[in-house]
């Protein structure tokens, strides 16, 4: 089994269902799940994640905040992020990698998709 | 609205559902909604607002066969009911079908953000239009079972 840990943020639990399934098909079997910025800056406490895979939109706190407070903080701003959403718009994207957002994905996207971008970043 | 605007409601609803949900999708013609009758009977919709050049929402409205096969597809697990991982997949559809259309209308120059999807359930419910804006209701089919996505939507662009 890999030792690869991976935090999945999405408010949708079907997303978040869908990117585990998918990630440990592909051998990563170490996901930790957050429902919203908030909580995954709370879960990112627990340490040793090797990538973050998050929404933009989320209630309480957005992607695009929480990836604007994972790049400022000394601790996590070496972790690659993937943003995954349904912001679709090219401006949209082009801000997100301004904030620091390494790759995206748009929803909806093939377990292909997920697999061939999160590889990129790390190995099973 | 203009016809560019519902044919990026109907690219990105097709492309939500097929790719997600595993579903084959067939659309009827898109037609004005005039009076307060529902004419497709519906058990559950998810809703999401939008506010900019483009303000209102699309609703995504089904029977209850269909949304609980489209979570079960989803998910890749049996389901029966309607139930929180269904409300939670319908909701997420149609954050696609906002996000889909908004990639395609701002590169027609509108600008606009999206809500939260919420999602309300009952037999044959309303959906309040906003007042003087015009409300479009697409039909469309898949093998199990028919839908709608409704979109009540004023621009402030032609
Ligand atoms: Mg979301």
């Amino acid at each position: 089994m890999s030792n690869v840990k991976i935090l999945v943020v999405d408010d949708s639990s079907t997303m978040r269902r869908i990117i585990k399934n998918t990630l440990q098909k592909i051998g990563f079997e170490n996901s930790v799940e957050a429902e919203n910025g908030i909580d995954a800056l709370s879960k990112l406490k627990a340490g040793g994640f090797n990538l973050i895979l998050t929404d933009w939109n989320m209630p309480e706190m957005d992607g695009l905040t929480f990836v604007k407070s994972v790049r400022g903080s000394d601790t996590f701003k070496m972790i690659p992020v993937i943003m995954i959403t349904t912001e679709a718009a090219k401006t949209e994207v082009v801000e997100a990698l301004k904030q620091g957002v390494n790759d995206y994905i748009v929803k909806p996207f093939t377990p292909e998709a997920l697999k061939a971008k999160v590889t990129r970043f790390i190995s099973a | 609205m203009n016809v560019d605007m519902i044919n990026s409601f109907i690219n990105a609803t097709v492309n939500a559902l097929t790719t997600m949900a595993m579903l084959t999708v067939t659309r009827g013609s898109p037609y004005i909604k005039t009076t307060d009758e529902n004419e497709f009977n519906r058990d559950i919709s998810a809703i999401i607002g939008m506010a900019g050049d483009a303000n209102g929402w699309v609703a995504f409205c089904l029977q209850r066969q269909l949304a609980v096969k489209i979570a079960a597809n989803m998910l890749g697990e049996e389901k029966q009911e309607i139930d929180a991982d269904v409300r939670d997949a319908v909701g997420e559809i149609v954050n696609m079908i906002a996000g889909g259309a908004k990639g395609e209308l701002t590169q027609r120059g509108f600008s606009f953000k999206i809500a939260l999807p919420t999602v309300v359930i009952g037999d044959n419910h309303e959906l309040s239009r906003v007042k003087d804006f015009p409300y479009i209701v697409i039909p469309f089919a898949t093998e199990e079972g028919n839908f709608t996505v409704e979109v009540c939507l004023k621009t402030n662009k032609i």
